[in-house]
């Protein structure tokens, strides 16, 4: 079969579109000029799909046996039915004698070059001798698949269906400052010193005592994007919040439970907010002042909190990240009186930042009935790879109670390679099956059924927080086993084919389709901004309960080391060759290259 | 004429040739069950070509390479946890143990950065000693 990879694919990707297609086949033009679509749709009556979720094939009763025409020879790899005249011929690749395009050259008119694979429900050109695709036999090709299998949306934890339902969405207006408002803004506010290799926002933070898993994830929520240029906008003024705290009597308790109360606190009756001692935070390291930052009174505001959390132990990052999320939410979320849409950050501006949507499809493998969740997620926790090459080259299985089962199949003579975040990310959206002891009730079925489960992402967030699970919790919550093994992660990422439409469409072969995730802005919004830079990377180094974080951080296309109160320049290969525990990416739009000038290294 | 003998031998050609066959049979199956499978893997990968759904595998690769390189090329970690006692870009030096002080947010001492989270946990009252402590206390 002839085909030429088109390379300029990458530069501007078609997404399944395939109007640059039908014009590189003129017997398809032609036949479609002649017939117009009505074939196409004809051929639906002989389209059959194995079930559950299986391909489609051509026969023209459900016990036909396809044999060539010309040869009577069953056997063929490769069998196609003329859509013309409905006679099925055989057709070997490479040039080899193929019946199929005798048929079409025999025909004195023309007319029968267009055939479709008896197995595989492909559109040939007898002529071309190549694989032809046409929106509108894709079209019958999925209505005949999706007719085999039902379907449920159960919308289980992010609220009702409406809220999938199109959110107005502004127009792009570019803007520049008239006169007047370029006068307010020279007397009101001082210029930044654009120093490239100090740059600003680059404070050290001390250590306040096995904090340091504290300050790797606020060095990179400092650094933020979207986060930073909320708090330094001043989108939450400390002292208005205050002031209108004090005014409605914010007599409330300052939050946490048990451990005693705060008789001694000096800041009693007035309300505990988070975001107060993040916007503080903001300032101080924004200041231009280079002493290392204490943040103590952040530390204070998170323990009541997160009390659980606590003491003065070390502890996780990423659960100090997610603790600290969910404070910033709480304390705005109780003045909101509108509904919100969970997962579209109407609520605060760290799920605003963080929050994307998750999708999960478990399909019966009885009947094919797909049942459909969507939750929101403020990161992406994944796993390591379960296997490992020993030296002898023999594997070692190591048994995760959640991990693909069907991954054990490596062969001894397997080379090691390296694991990947991409790797993960395949992993993270590849079809599980669920065992005989987790079987899923099917409401076609009535029954419990072993199922196939399949992840993908609805909604891609403004920054994507990605979490490797390097820690192994025992059931009395003392860290068991810390996985050390490396892990590659990307400087620029295209989070394009996790996204629900892709996963969906790649489940129905990939045809030219509109499909159900296809509609909404969500998926406006992921398509034009499915591609991410890394702009920080919290790293974990020694044993579990003996070990350090630090944070690297991209400014200016410039690496920085973030070791508590010591900020170092390092080489960009010092990263890649870290051991990466939480790496976050901001969408490639979001991410200021413009001010960006590479520092010799 | 045909003895004892000539019917064993026309036994064995049978046998023989019956096995030819089969192996033939199996044989020729086998190529048709790969060049089908061969043929179904061709069909997947020129859509996802044609359509322009193929992932940028350079890019990947090319992230791989300087990937490898640079563990390569870095020193041993190890060197690099051993920050304590470096300049940092701004030409400043540190103590391994912070000594700003500050005032306690909770009870008004004077407390050294480094050693804030310990004093607050027991100023606080959490902390697993503190609590137990707690308990204790109002036990009855």
């Amino acid at each position: 079969m002839s085909s030429t990879i088109n390379h300029l694919h990458h530069h501007h990707r078609i997404d399944g579109q395939i109007s640059p297609l039908t014009s590189s086949c003129p017997h398809l033009a032609d036949f479609r000029s002649r017939n117009g679509a009505k074939p196409f749709r004809a051929l639906q009556d002989c389209l059959r799909v194995k079930p559950p979720g299986g391909r489609a094939g051509i026969r023209r009763e459900p016990s036909e046996v396809p044999r060539c025409a010309a040869c009577g020879d069953s056997s063929p790899s490769r069998l196609y039915a003329c859509v013309a005249c409905a006679a099925v011929f055989c057709h070997a690749p490479s040039g080899g004698p193929s019946h199929a395009s005798a048929h079409a050259a025999s025909m004195p008119l023309g007319g029968h070059e267009i055939a479709v694979d008896v197995d595989r429900a492909e559109l040939f050109c007898c002529a071309c001798r190549d694989q032809i695709y046409d929106r509108d036999f894709d079209a019958a090709v999925v209505l005949c698949q999706s007719a085999a299998l039902k379907s449920a949306i159960t919308v289980q934890s992010s609220g009702n269906p409406e809220n999938m339902r199109k959110r107005r969405r502004v127009d792009y207006r570019p803007w520049s400052p008239d006169v007047r408002e370029r006068l307010l803004m020279d007397n009101g506010s001082s210029v930044l010193d654009c120093e490239i290799d100090r740059p600003r926002g680059l404070r050290g933070l001390n250590n306040l005592g096995n904090t340091c898993f504290m300050n790797s994830v606020l060095q990179a929520l400092l650094h933020t994007p979207p986060l930073r240029d909320y708090f330094l906008s001043d989108r939450h003024n400390r002292y208005y919040c205050q002031l209108k705290n004090a005014a409605s009597g914010g007599g409330k308790r300052n939050g946490g439970n048990g451990g005693g109360d705060n008789s001694n606190g000096m800041i009693k009756g007035v309300k505990l907010c988070l975001a107060c001692d993040v916007d503080a935070m903001f300032s101080a390291v924004f200041s231009g002042d280079r002493k290392p930052y204490s943040p103590a009174k952040f530390l204070y505001s998170w323990w009541q909190h997160a009390s659980n959390l606590a003491s003065y132990d070390q502890q996780d990052a990423h659960e100090f990240f997610i603790s600290m999320l969910d404070g910033i939410h709480e304390n705005v979320e109780r003045d909101r009186g509108k509904p919100q849409s969970p997962g579209h950050g109407d609520c605060c501006i760290a799920h605003r930042v963080f929050s994307g949507i998750l999708r999960s499809d478990v399909m019966c493998m009885a009947c094919g009935f797909t049942s459909t969740t969507y939750d929101p997620c403020v990161d992406i926790s994944l796993d390591l790879e379960p296997h490992q090459v020993t030296a002898h080259g023999k594997t070692s299985a190591k048994s995760h109670p959640s991990s693909n089962s069907e991954a054990n199949g490596f062969s001894s003579t397997q080379i090691p390679t390296t694991s990947t975040l991409i790797g993960c990310l395949d992993r993270f959206t590849r079809p599980e099956r669920l065992g005989s002891d987790q079987k899923f009730f099917c409401q076609q079925c009535q029954v419990s059924q072993e199922s196939l489960k399949q992840m993908s992402i609805r909604k891609l967030p403004l920054v994507s927080c990605f979490h490797i699970k390097r820690f192994e919790h025992s059931h009395t919550r003392k860290m068991s086993r810390k996985v050390d093994r490396y892990l590659q992660f990307p400087f620029s990422l295209d989070m394009a084919p996790y996204l629900s439409s892709s996963i969906l469409r790649s489940r129905f072969g990939n045809r030219v389709f509109s499909f159900e995730g296809d509609d909404g802005d969500d998926v406006a919004a992921n398509e034009m901004s499915s591609e991410f830079e890394l702009f920080a990377v919290v790293t974990h180094s020694g044993k579990l309960d003996a070990g350090h974080y630090v944070t690297y951080l991209r400014l200016s296309n410039q690496w920085y080391k973030c070791d508590d109160a010591w900020i170092t320049r390092v080489n960009e290969n010092v990263v890649r060759a870290a051991q990466g525990y939480m790496m976050f990416y901001v969408q490639k739009m979001l991410y200021y290259r413009a001010s960006a000038q590479v520092c010799p290294s | 004429m045909s003895g004892p003998n000539e019917d064993d031998n026309g036994k064995l050609v049978k046998f023989v040739s019956f096995w030819l066959c089969i192996k033939q049979l199996s044989s020729q199956l086998f190529g048709n069950l790969l060049n089908s499978i061969i043929a179904d893997v061709a069909s997947e990968c020129h859509r996802i070509a044609k359509l322009g759904l193929d992932r940028n595998l350079e890019e990947e690769e090319e992230e791989l390479k300087l990937s490898a390189e640079a563990r390569a090329s870095v020193a041993d970690v190890a060197a690099e946890t051993n920050g304590k006692y470096v300049m940092d870009i701004f030409g400043q030096t540190h103590p391994p143990v912070a000594n700003d002080v500050f005032d306690c947010m909770n009870c008004g001492r004077s407390v050294a950065a480094g050693r804030f989270a310990p004093h607050l946990e027991k100023c606080m009252g959490k902390g697993r000693k503190a609590r137990k402590a707690t308990r204790n206390s109002t036990a009855n």
